[in-house]
């Protein structure tokens, strides 16, 4: 058999190979630094962690079914909250997106600017978002979809536009080539090769929100969160358990339904 | 009818694609253009709708010079003109009547092709052209179930519905076999014929343009080197135009299979 030699790979630079360790020397310093000023007594958690185990656990796997009702109601507020905050997110992400893609709009300004707007909002956390609707709009659902909504405007703008820059931009010199106006290349050329691919992030991020919105109620945004918050605070693990068991069961049905939707979609 | 005269197009990175241009092509002439590659082909078929925009000198078609049209001329001219790709360029995802369709898009207001609403002559249009590229079975089927040959047939289908005065076809064969090659280039001839419309064509395969062009335009480094009927040009023109020997692979072969 013949053999091939390869030509050798370039040698990486002494800079580079300085670097690397300067680096990894770095973070292992940061990791012990951190561990020892917060200062945990690691004997004491773990035998707390033991003690609770015994009290907690087994309760949670003996679910409260009197309280069914009541936590399935819960759940389906979540998923509203969910739900709905997801479509404003997908609503608000396009246009957005369209302002950073580079290869629309015509400009490198706007891009930039678009994609600051997009950065700026996903720095906020969820939770934090949640705390700011709660003390806007009060303690209710409505803070919950405005959190959700904003907290995901960000990652979707931002995949929305990695779309827009991905598309075969061929198809709309062909357009622009037979005399269609821009509106008639956005409908004709752009969103048939963006719209399978938006609506399966869009089918993901409200995966994920699902998710985010169950614990939204810790902060009082509404959904089933606000249940978990009573249940520990009253040391109630039963009804814990069947909150669990809802959240489970639902994220486990809306992945699945939610992989097989994408898959059917692009 | 269209003419360059001296027309120059310098690209902003410095490259000069066309150098003093001149040339005249009568309504109803099927011109092939050949030529190397960077040889400026494209950039000469791309000047006359303005999808670049030449530098220098004035460039007329139908006795309007077209350099300084800005958007409304500019889409009034490019409504007839055709345009034919290698890579096709059809939607994908898009089924091939509403491909096909899209060629109306100049001739439709917006708010209608918004909503597909086309006027019911201009569907009947469309499924006129895809008969007379003999893909009319394929109407609705996704663009992308069907063979690149069937793809361009589409393309030229979409080009027909535009009802142009010109067609422009940039290596409209490159990514085809050998017979299909032919099939394509039959189809533009046929309808350069049928309907008299001025045909024009970048090629690298120097028979495929002996057998079909009216006339040929030999371009080297942005310059026209050779200009006349097919009937004047000889192996050793094309060695002019090419500034070396004929190659096996400057063929396309196939004629007889097809
Ligand atoms: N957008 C551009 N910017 C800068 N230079 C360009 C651009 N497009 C083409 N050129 C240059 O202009 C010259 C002519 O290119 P053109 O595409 O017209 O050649 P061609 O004959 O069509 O070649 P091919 O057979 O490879 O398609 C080449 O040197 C090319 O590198
Ligand atoms: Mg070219």
């Amino acid at each position: 058999m013949e053999t091939y030699s390869l030509p050798p790979k370039p040698k990486n630079s002494l800079y580079k190979k300085v670097k690397r360790v300067i680096i990894t020397l770095l973070v292992i310093a940061l990791y012990v630094w951190t561990f020892l000023s917060i200062d945990i007594d690691w004997g004491r958690a773990i035998e707390r962690a033991i003690s609770n185990f015994h009290r907690v656990i087994p309760k949670l796997f003996n679910p409260d079914w009197g309280a069914t009702g009541e936590v399935a109601l819960s759940m389906l507020e979540t998923i509203f909250i969910a739900f709905a905050g997801s479509l404003m997110a997908a609503v608000l992400a396009i246009p957005l997106a369209f302002l950073a893609a580079h290869n629309m709009m015509g400009g490198k300004i706007f891009s930039t600017i678009g994609k600051w707007i997009l950065s700026a909002v996903r720095a906020f956390p969820d939770l934090i978002l949640a705390i700011l609707f709660v003390v806007a709009v009060g303690p209710n659902a409505f803070a919950g979809v405005l959190a959700i909504a904003i907290g995901s405007t960000g990652m979707l703008g931002k995949m929305f536009s990695e779309i827009i820059e991905s598309i075969d931009m061929e198809i709309v010199q062909a357009m622009e080539a037979n005399g269609a106006n821009k509106i008639q290349i956005l409908f004709y050329a752009v969103m048939p090769q963006v719209i399978p691919e938006f609506l399966s992030f869009a089918i993901y991020r409200f995966e994920i929100d699902i998710r985010a919105s169950s614990i939204l109620g810790i902060v009082g945004a509404g959904g089933i969160g606000t249940m978990i918050i009573f249940a520990s605070n009253n040391r109630n693990w039963n009804e814990m358990g069947t909150i669990l068991l809802a959240i489970i069961i639902v994220v486990t049905v809306i992945d699945f339904a939610s992989s097989r939707i994408r898959s059917k979609i692009v | 009818m269209i003419e360059f005269n001296n027309v120059g197009l310098v690209y902003p990175n410095g490259t000069e694609g066309l150098k003093n241009i001149n040339a005249t092509i009568k309504d109803g002439e099927f011109v092939v253009i050949v030529g190397l590659s960077g040889a400026g082909k494209s950039t000469f078929i791309r000047s006359i709708n303005r999808l670049v925009t030449p530098t220098s000198g004035s460039l007329l078609v139908d006795s309007e010079d077209i350099i300084n049209y800005h958007s409304g001329d500019l889409r009034k001219l490019r409504t007839k003109i055709g345009m034919i790709f290698q890579n096709y360029n059809l939607v994908k995802r898009s089924n091939v009547l509403k491909n096909v369709l899209a060629g109306r898009l100049g001739h439709t207001g917006t708010l209608r092709s918004i909503f597909s609403l086309f006027k019911k002559e201009d569907i009947g249009l469309a499924y006129e052209s895809l008969k007379r590229v003999n893909i009319d079975e394929k109407i609705y089927n996704r663009a992308d179930e069907l063979s690149g040959g069937q793809q361009q047939r589409v393309s030229i289908a979409r080009v027909l519905t535009q009802k142009p005065k010109y067609i422009l076809a940039d290596e409209p064969v490159a990514s085809l076999d050998p017979p299909t090659s032919h099939q394509v280039m039959t189809y533009l001839k046929k309808i350069n014929k049928e309907d008299n419309i001025t045909t024009i064509v970048n090629l690298h395969f120097i028979d495929m343009a002996m057998e079909y062009a009216d006339r040929i335009i030999g371009m080297r480094a942005g310059e026209i080197v050779f200009d006349g009927p097919v009937s004047e040009v000889s192996e050793k023109t094309f060695e002019e135009i090419y500034g070396r020997s004929i190659r096996e692979d400057d063929l396309r072969g196939g004629a007889d299979e097809s």
